[in-house]
């Protein structure tokens, strides 16, 4: 059954920021032929509106926690929350964005009840992991002879790893989930002037720590290729 | 346009959210600035190497059980419907 979370809303652009705090767990039906019709409807469209984006979600609740199970938590914590306040979801606009915004918005919260540091995080912890549970995919069939495509997942992973935190949030967002600027404005509460220059000094940031890899490891880094 | 204004369009240019004025004064010049040109490709490249370099993770089965039944109780034929298709 589900647990019991407590859910806290902050002030935010979606309409569903709005809404006053609930006091209690909304009651989720345990039968299906129990269900009214419209909440039926409200189930229908919510998969197809929000819970295909589960693998998305729990892929950032990873990269901003580094703890599976944090971030099995924030996803859970997430949904719980859009379900209930499903009706304040704009019809027509980006779903996905809407809850990234509400994963952001719980995480941020999380940190503040638990008076951590967002950013501050446990390198070796983060390799551990990373080790224990990477794919062992690798493409040996590479047929590019630049050495920005050799590096592997790792090196990336680290080069991505080791930018300020507000670089390295825009660039998953645009490169790994495919914001738009203005998606991505709306989710870290800046213009898009911002976003578009901090774009361009994280991506700067990053050519440099994965030549700084290609170096370590012997490759080729010249451009003239 | 300056090099300065160029910096400025460049992750634009990249993710496809600058104009098509813009664009095309960007290109412009692109073409006359060898410097400029080359920071546009490691841009495109860096952007590219996160896309195809970072792995993505399925979400542990249970989490996946407890968002279904949020939503649907035949889970399993709705769940390879919505995520795996």
């Amino acid at each position: 059954m589900w647990a019991i979370i407590r859910i806290h809303l902050e002030p935010g652009r979606f309409q569903i920021m709005d809404k006053p705090a609930p006091t209690h767990q909304t009651n989720i039906p345990t039968k299906k032929e129990a269900l009214p019709r419209e909440e039926r409807q409200k189930q229908l469209e919510f998969q197809n509106e929000a819970v295909v984006h589960l693998h998305s979600l729990y892929n950032y609740a990873l990269h901003i926690t580094m703890n599976p199970d944090d971030a099995e938590d924030l996803v859970q914590e997430t949904y719980l929350k859009a379900y209930r306040f499903f009706n304040s979801f704009e019809r027509g606009t980006n779903c996905k964005a809407w809850l990234f915004k509400i994963l952001k918005n719980n995480y941020i919260n999380r940190f503040r009840k638990n008076s951590k540091e967002p950013g501050k995080v446990d390198y070796d912890l983060i390799k551990d992991f990373y080790h224990s549970i990477k794919d062992t995919r690798r493409d040996s069939s590479e047929a590019d002879t630049d050495y920005f495509y050799s590096l592997l997942h790792e090196e990336v992973y680290q080069a991505l790893l080791s930018l300020p935190e507000e670089f390295r949030e825009v660039i998953q967002l645009c490169d790994i989930e495919g914001f738009t600027y203005e998606e991505i404005a709306n989710m870290v509460d800046s213009p898009i002037g911002t976003v578009r220059s901090r774009l361009y000094r994280g991506r700067k940031l990053l050519r440099a720590q994965l030549e700084g890899y290609a170096k370590k490891y012997g490759l080729n880094t010249d451009n003239d290729q | 346009m300056d090099c300065k204004t160029a910096c400025v369009l460049m992750s634009a240019a990249v993710d496809g959210e600058i104009s098509f004025t813009e664009e095309q004064d960007f290109l412009l010049h692109l073409s006359q600035c060898k410097r400029c040109r080359e920071e546009f490709d490691d841009a495109k490249k860096t952007k590219m190497i996160i896309k195809e370099r970072i792995i993505r993770f399925r979400a542990p089965q249970a989490l996946i059980t407890t968002i279904m039944q949020l939503t649907d109780f035949n889970t399993r034929e709705t769940e390879e419907t919505l995520l795996y298709e």
